[in-house]
């Protein structure tokens, strides 16, 4: 069981048609990020938030953290949105990847619980002690933000 | 007339990066160089001197970043100098003073 690499879930396109998602900054949902270690096993069939695996120590608290939306906006034919970097500060913690997750889907249409929107692999164990642990999001442009749809 | 079929790709090439420290925090000058990654972001493909001139601009803009935020850092350790003041807690002002 371990991280194979990163993963836009499959349950979150077929979310984003039912209009469960909304990445407003000011009006939209709250995405949190949690931690995990390499014991956790996630791929695009990953649905939703588990505590299982979750990362534990000093300055993390299960769920993880909630992260900053950016407002989505397009370039040429292509729309996508970002995060702002996300902080745990005076940590003392290993993480080898994470999820990003919806706490506050729209379930209008849908019954959901805490929906996975991607997988984040960061390749090997990340660990900060009594410091910072900081995951940097990509450039949000049509090349390279976190989620795009072309 | 046919109607052109919608594609959506969402596209699941993305790489995220993590920085960490041990026993402090990030430096402004760490914290600087990663804002104006996110400022400045250049182009691969752009012209030789575009790319050159965009780095230049870059590493000027890390160098005005840094400075405003120590300016940042030292009115914020002002304010928490006060509050900790108010609250009668002389020891910790004495730390923060010397930070």
């Amino acid at each position: 069981m371990a991280f194979s690499g990163n993963f836009m879930c499959t349950s979150f396109k077929k979310e984003l048609l039912f209009g469960v998602h909304d990445f407003d900054l000011a009006n939209g949902d709250t995405f949190n990020i949690a931690l995990y270690t390499n014991s956790a096993s996630f791929d695009a069939s990953t649905t939703a938030y588990t505590a299982t695996n979750e990362v534990s120590g000093t300055g993390y608290s299960a769920g993880g953290q909630a992260l900053t939306n950016v407002d989505p906006t397009t370039s040429g034919t292509t729309a996508f949105t970002d995060f702002a970097d996300e902080t745990w500060t005076a940590a003392t913690i290993t993480a080898r990847g994470a999820l990003i997750y919806n706490t506050t889907p729209n379930t209008t249409s849908i019954s959901v619980t805490n929906p996975t929107v991607v997988v984040l692999d960061f390749g090997s164990d990340k660990t900060s002690t009594a410091g910072d642990f900081t995951v940097v999001f990509p450039t949000a442009d049509a090349s390279n933000a976190i989620i795009r749809i072309a | 007339m046919s109607i052109p079929a919608l594609d959506l790709n969402i596209n699941p090439d993305f790489k995220v990066e993590v920085h960490t420290t041990n026993n402090r925090g990030f430096t402004p000058e760490e914290v600087a160089e990663r804002c104006a990654q996110k400022v400045i972001s250049i182009s691969d493909t752009a012209p030789p001197e575009i790319q050159a001139q965009a780095r230049a601009f870059r590493k000027q803009l890390v160098k005005v970043l840094e400075f405003y935020m120590r300016e940042a850092i030292k009115s914020d350790r002002t304010t928490v100098y006060n509050a900790l003041t108010d609250a009668g807690h002389k020891e910790l002002v004495d730390l923060i003073r010397r930070l």
